[in-house]
């Protein structure tokens, strides 16, 4: 279900009470409005019925015709409003009840002629007389009584339907919508972590959601710019590697030189002097023929080997190791740049899981940094060693060149910044900082101007608790 | 037979015994080092009519010994070789003080007629 329809659905299912509620709340007024204007009829009864006996006790007292004349009027409205009242009474205290109120009214109505004939009722009249309207106020306030009580009822019940529609709301509001809105923050939660690999130069992918709502389509977005990015990444991996290549060459021309002119210069010695030749020689000639072959393939295997496009793939190394290679790699520009070098590689360090090409191209850029800030006469220093109780390993490039300014030193890993002039890319150094962030390692640079840079890359070491993990 | 004094340093040492092969044959007596320090050693003991040396090697930059040759021992010839081609442009400037410059890989007929032209015995 999209989100959309969820959020859409959620606020009509709430509407939709809230107006199942105002209804209830409208047809409980009105009928307790009704309720309460029969109530002010039947209190107009009741009264009627008080100044009826008023006048019957005054009637009995001083025998006031005029007194007989008001109790036969009001006992005509009476009648009146019972008749009009027909229904409610009925409703409020039965069928039976009210044709005995009819009954009575009349008894009461029929018992008064009789007594008004110009002599004074008898005992027996007067006690019927009394009793006839004792019964009919008994009678109206019994039905005010009843009908009180149904109004509160009424209102109880109102009281209590509100209650129970405002934890139905409480409950949709509260309790439902977060089963959506906790999809929405789960799925937000996901991004924000791929996001944030993402920034530290790692792309990662997350799992597909299910279905195909907006979080669904935002997760494919993020996931296939994850892969853009990483395919994008690559590209400049290669890129930059191919430009550390143009460095490199110029030692690389040189080791190839030497050897291919020790070829040439034996082979016009073999023809010019071969008769000045022994046998031995003559063979010995050629095994040094052999050897600077095997020299031009190796410096040339080496070369390929740096340029060539590499799946990644990580495999144990020793940093030791790794460094040493990739000395042999910069051997040559190191000579021709006049750099001395000194390396420190204790042996034993614990392992590391990397993909040695990069770890290399990391390397190799770092020493060509290094080389490029010195003048001929300058010192390389190449040192590994454990960090964090053996739980890390660090290899620390540290140079004496002419250093970095003290405002360039938080740019260095920027992209494209460079302060080589148009000799540099700017990418070297970024480049190198997402492949060591890529190895859960860490990549940082101390530099005091003229005096030279070290950078040291941090890389965890392969303990035996995280091996497992892997 | 010239019988003159010829010095080759370089530290690829089929250099410098390809080089003593063909010199000898022209009748040069020749000495060789793979080690700088040792060849300017050398100098101080024995007077050389020329110096054929690598202008790049580890140790010492071949410079060096043009500059240290030129200020000691002014009669002493230089020839320079070197890997770097892109270093003819700097051998250029010192046109004047080396005889000759070669870029790997060398013609050892070359070297050879650059010597005798050096220590004046070409005919």
């Amino acid at each position: 279900m999209k989100i959309k329809t969820g959020i859409v659905l959620s606020g009509f299912v709430n509407v939709a009470l809230i107006v199942v509620i105002a209804a209830f709340a409208y047809h409980d007024l009105n009928r307790i409005l009704t309720k309460l204007a029969f109530v002010e009829i039947a209190d107009d009864l009741n009264t009627l019925f008080l100044e009826m006996r008023l006048s019957e006790k005054n009637y009995f007292l001083s025998n006031d015709p005029g007194e007989l004349a008001d109790i036969k009027e009001r006992l005509a409205s009476a009648k009146q409003v019972v008749g009009s009242m027909r229904g409610d009474i009925v409703r409020a205290t039965g069928a039976a009840n009210y044709a005995e109120l009819v009954e009575d009214i009349g008894e009461y109505g029929k018992t008064f002629p009789e007594a008004g004939q110009d002599r004074p009722p008898d005992a027996d009249a007067e006690a019927r007389i009394r009793s006839a309207g004792k019964k009919l106020r008994e009678f109206s306030e019994t039905l005010i009584r009843l009908e009180r009580k149904e109004v509160h009822r009424i209102i109880d019940n109102s009281t209590n339907g509100m209650l129970l529609s405002f934890w139905a709301i409480l409950l949709s509001t509260v309790a439902l919508s977060p089963v959506s809105s906790r999809r929405i923050l789960n799925a937000l939660k996901k991004i924000e972590t791929l996001t944030k690999s993402i920034s530290q130069g790692r792309f990662d992918k997350i799992e597909e959601h299910p279905g195909n709502n907006e979080i669904a389509s935002v997760i494919r977005a993020v996931n296939s710019m994850s892969q853009e990015l990483r395919n994008r990444e690559e590209e400049l991996l290669q890129t930059k590697k191919l430009a550390s290549l143009g460095i490199l060459t110029a030692g690389v021309a040189h080791e190839i030189t030497n050897p291919l002119n020790n070829i040439s210069m034996i082979a016009q010695t073999f023809e010019q002097s071969y008769g000045d030749l022994d046998e031995t020689m003559r063979l010995e000639f050629m095994k040094k023929v052999e050897n600077e072959a095997e020299r031009i393939k190796n410096v040339v295997i080496n070369l390929l080997d740096f340029s060539k496009p590499k799946q990644s793939q990580r495999l144990t190394a020793d940093v030791r190791e790794l460094v040493e290679h990739t000395m042999a790699l910069v051997r040559n520009m190191l000579d021709v740049s006049a750099i001395d070098t000194a390396l420190d590689l204790p042996q034993g360090l614990p392992p590391v899981l990397v993909d040695e090409h990069q770890i290399h191209q990391v390397l190799v850029n770092l020493i060509t940094n290094a080389i490029q800030a010195m003048a001929p006469g300058g010192r390389l220093s190449v040192a590994v060693r454990a960090v964090s109780g053996g739980a890390a390993v660090e290899i620390e490039v540290r140079d004496t060149g002419k250093g970095i300014a003290p405002e360039h030193l938080s740019h260095v890993f920027d992209p494209f910044f460079s302060t080589k002039g148009v000799g540099g890319t700017g990418l070297g150094l970024s480049i190198s900082y997402g492949i060591v962030k890529n190895h859960h390692g860490s990549i940082r640079v101390e530099s005091e101007a003229g005096k030279g840079t070290a950078f040291t890359v941090t890389l965890p070491a392969i303990t035996s608790q995280n091996f497992a993990e892997e | 037979m010239s019988g003159k004094v010829v010095m080759v340093i370089d530290d690829e040492k089929i250099v410098c015994d390809m080089a003593k092969i063909a010199l000898r044959k022209e009748g040069y007596e020749v000495e060789t080092f793979v080690d700088l320090v040792l060849a300017v050693e050398r100098l101080k003991g024995r007077s050389f009519d020329l110096v054929i040396t690598d202008l790049k090697m580890k140790g010492i930059d071949g410079m060096e010994v043009l500059r240290t040759i030129k200020e000691k021992y002014p009669a002493t010839k230089v020839i320079m070789i070197t890997a770097f081609a892109h270093l003819s442009a700097a051998i250029e400037a010192f046109r004047g003080e080396v005889s000759d410059f070669f870029p790997k890989p060398i013609k050892l007929k070359e070297l050879v007629a650059a010597v005798k032209r050096a220590v004046g015995d070409e005919a």
